[in-house]
Parts: C-alpha cells; structure tokens; sequence
C-alpha cells in the first residue's frame, strides 16, 4: 500500500438550502482499501460519493482524489480523474435508450480516446463476461431484472478499469441471494483490479464482509471510523446500532 | 408578479443558453441524429393524418358555403392560402408541441430522478448539450420541414374531398391551389415554425431538466411543457403574423 491517500475528506462541508448535509467531515481511505459509508438516511452518504466524484462541490475543505484537490479543479482535470474512476449508481442508472452494450461503451469512446471501435467492442464483451451479463449486450435496460441492473450499471463502473470504484447501495432493493452476489463481485473487484471501492450502504453484513473499514454519519457528523471490532466497541450508541448484525 | 418574471427570465436564459452552446464544439451529433428520428420521423403519422383530416374537413364546410355563390372554383386556393398562411404552421406547432413537448419534458425529468444525469456527468460529458442543446436544435429544424409536410398532406386530404364531390381532376386541382399562392406567402409563414420548435425545445427542455420533485416531477414535467409551449405557440404566432405584415405588406391585402 502506497503512502498516498486513494481519498481523503479534510474538513469538508456541504449545505443545501438551510440544510447542512455534511459539517467538517475528515477521513482518509488508502490504496486498494475498501470504505463502507453507513448512516440513517439523509446524512450525507451519497452526497460525499458525489463530491468524489465531482458532481458536486464542497462549500468548504478539500475533496483530494491521489494528489488531486477535485474540489478547486478544472473540468479538463476533472475529466482526467475521472478516467481512473467507476460509479455505480444506486438505480444503477443506465441509459435506458441505449443498449447495455453502448451503455458500457460510452465511457470508452469518451474518456478513452486511444481505443478503436474493435478495442472498445473487446473491453466492453470482456467486462460483460466478468459480471455475467455476455449474453444480454444488445438488450435494452428496461428488459433487465433488478439484480441484472445492478450487475449491468457496474459493468459500466469497471469498463475502464477504474483505480477508484464508487459505490451507491450496491444491495438496496434486491433479494440476499443477489446482494450476496454483488458484494462477492466487488471483492473480486478490489482482489483483481488492485482497486480502492467506496461504499454507501445500509446492509452491515455486505459492509462487514467487504470493508476493511467503516465509516460512520449521522446528522453530517463523522461519529466512527475505523474496522469493524474497533465500532464494535464504541461508546458512540447510535455506533454500536448501526453495525450491529442482525 | 415578481416571480412570473423571473420564471420567465429563468426560461429565457435556458433557452439563449441552448442557442449558444450549439454553436460551440464538441457538438453531439450522435444524439443529435437520434433526436431528428424522433422528432421528425416519429411525428409523421401523426402529422400525415392532421393534414389529410383537416384537409377534408376544410374542404367540405367552404363547399358548402361557396357553392351557394358559384364560387366553388376558388376552394383550392382557400385552402392552400389557408393552410401556406396559418393552419399549416400553427396545427403543426401545436401537434409537435403535444406530442413531442411532453416526450421531452417527462424523457429529460425522469433521466434527472433516475440518475441518469448524474451518469452522464460523471463521464465527463456536458448533460446540458447531450440532453437539451440536441433537443431544441433538432425542434428548430425538423418543425419547418414538418409544416411543408402538413400543408402537402392537407392538399392531398383538400384534393380527395374535391375529387369525390366534383370529380375534378389533380392537374386543375394544384392549378387553382398554386394560382394565387406567391413565395412571399409560404416561405415566412414555413420559417416562422423555427421560433415554435425554439419554444418547444427551451419550455419543455427546462421542465424536464430542472425538475427535483421523483416521481411526480416527471408527470408535472410533462404536463407544464405541453401546456406553456402550446400557449407560448399561440401567442409567439400573432407577434409573427404582425411582423410578417409588416415585413410583407402585401401579404395583409
């Protein structure tokens, strides 16, 4: 592991209308390290994956992806960053006037000029093949099951082989089996691709068994961080909850 | 009052901003082709069938009125005035308005409430021109071409009814329809549609692009695009009918 942060959060705050959705949060995730974001609803999860990636921007701190400040950057470097980055929506959020293989090669033809169309058409059946999707490119989203979506929108996250996978509640809406199936995907992710994942979510037995570490919000508050048997024995109460297993 | 202006000035400036980003690289010619598809080619049946429908229609009530006078020689070039002047372009105006307004609108809101904004972002492309910029260009374009379409299509519904009532013949039908039709009367009234499809593709492109609200955002997307570019089609029409005349006093003898 690199000394160098994959991600790190220094006293970021992010307001929304009167709303403070996140209020000097700080943390650092390392290379090839997986990060499950946990926390009740509306605490700033998703809203911290989106100032990753640059969807959004913080009112104030840093926001530094590698050596990065993406905060202050231009979208000439935003764009370059992203190139090494995946996002796999909670709706998965696939196009749904393209097929899923255009789906896939669309990050390809436009965060990745060096490809030819023959290149493009190779990686995108290989990343299908890996989350078992080889035989369905040409269908649409709409003719996809939830599972298969979610499977779908991450082919999309791994297409350019990101350094960095984002991750939005990879499990919500779908059955144990198949939320089993996902987390054992972006294990495979982090095994093969070296690279760091940053996961929102609320299942705990996903977040214990992917997560090196966890991150804990509440009210845009960073109240835990650390393993899993360091939580364990907060004395944060709402701590201790929130990782419990069921 | 106040915030009717700025709602306005709000659509105004979605719109001015449409116009400028088509003219500047890269330009998305892809969704930009889609959009022509979908747009045009999809609106044909329904335009072909406005026309020829109206057309009769047309054709049968100013029988009924002219033939008390004699005049029944002067139903083809009623009709070609009335359709090359104005039915043609308003019905078309308010056909794509409905139909393709609403598709924009609810088609934009619900890419924004699934994410799909946020994907396009996140991929580094500029969801404003991939989503909206090819939107309105593709409405400016297509609702001219879509007009001669109608005024055509109505001709041929105009013709039918002639031929089954007086049996007369397609030579004598255009002869008449063309005799007192002049390129001052068709080309302004035809380019005028421009401005319409600019209304359609700002109004609706805005609603559905600064929706916030799930669900029922996107319904309310698509309802307000239908019903503000319809309005704003109608009354857009009359500033234009006036500046044609002015422009073309001949035209308001």
């Amino acid at each position: 592991m690199s000394d160098e942060a994959a991600v790190e959060f220094e006293h970021v705050c992010k307001t929304f209308g009167n709303r403070k959705v996140l209020d000097d949060v700080s943390f650092k995730v390392g290379q090839g390290e997986a990060l499950c974001i946990m926390g009740r609803s509306g605490t700033g999860k998703s809203t911290s994956l989106k100032l990753m990636i640059g969807l959004l921007r913080p009112d104030s701190g840093k926001v530094c992806i590698g050596a990065e400040d993406i905060a202050h950057s231009g979208e000439e470097d935003l764009s370059r960053v992203r190139r090494h980055m995946g996002f796999l929506f909670q709706s998965a959020a696939l196009l749904d006037s393209f097929t899923l293989g255009d789906n896939l090669a669309l990050p390809l033809r436009r965060l990745d000029k060096s490809k030819s169309p023959a290149e493009i058409e190779r990686a995108v059946d290989e990343t299908l093949e890996r989350v078992g999707l080889d035989l369905d490119k040409g269908k649409m989203p709409s003719e996809l099951s939830g599972g298969m979506r979610k499977r779908a929108g991450l082919a999309r996250a791994l297409v350019l082989r990101p350094k960095l996978l984002l991750v939005d509640e990879p499990s919500s809406g779908l059955d144990r089996i198949t939320a089993s199936e996902i987390d054992e995907l972006l294990l495979k992710v982090k095994k093969e691709y070296g690279a760091t994942l940053v996961i929102v979510t609320h299942d705990v037995r996903g977040a214990r068994r992917v997560g090196d570490c966890i991150a804990i919000l509440d009210r845009g508050c960073l109240i835990g961080f650390g393993t899993a048997g360091e939580l364990d024995k907060s004395d944060h109460e709402v701590v201790r909850e929130l990782i419990a297993e069921c | 009052m106040k915030k009717f202006f700025a709602f306005i000035g709000e659509v105004s400036c979605f719109g001015l901003k449409g116009l400028w980003e088509a003219f500047r690289p890269p330009f998305e010619w892809e969704f930009f082709v889609h959009e022509i598809e979908e747009i045009g080619w999809r609106s044909l049946p329904l335009v072909s069938a406005a026309g020829l429908a109206l057309g009769i229609v047309l054709s049968l009530h100013t029988r009924s009125t002219l033939v008390r006078f004699g005049a029944e020689a002067m139903i083809p070039s009623l009709q070609s005035a009335s359709f090359f002047n104005e039915l043609g372009p308003l019905i078309t105006g308010l056909l794509v308005a409905g139909r393709v307004g609403a598709g924009i609108g609810a088609g934009i809101a619900n890419m924004r409430v699934t994410e799909q904004i946020d994907a396009i972002e996140s991929l580094s492309i500029d969801s404003f021109k991939m989503l909206v910029v090819t939107r309105i260009v593709a409405c400016i374009l297509i609702l001219p071409m879509l007009t001669l379409y109608m005024d055509f299509t109505s001709l041929i519904g105009g013709f039918i009814a002639e031929r089954l009532a007086a049996h007369i013949s397609l030579q004598l039908y255009l002869d008449r329809a063309f005799k007192t039709v002049e390129w001052a009367n068709f080309i302004p009234p035809t380019l005028k549609t421009g401005v319409f499809g600019l209304i359609i593709g700002t109004v609706s492109g805005f609603f559905g692009y600064t929706t916030d609200e799930g669900s029922e955002g996107v319904q309310r997307a698509a309802t307000n695009s239908v019903v503000l570019s319809s309005l704003l089609i109608i009354l857009t029409d009359v500033i234009l009918v006036k500046a044609i005349f002015f422009l073309f006093p001949r035209d308001a003898i």
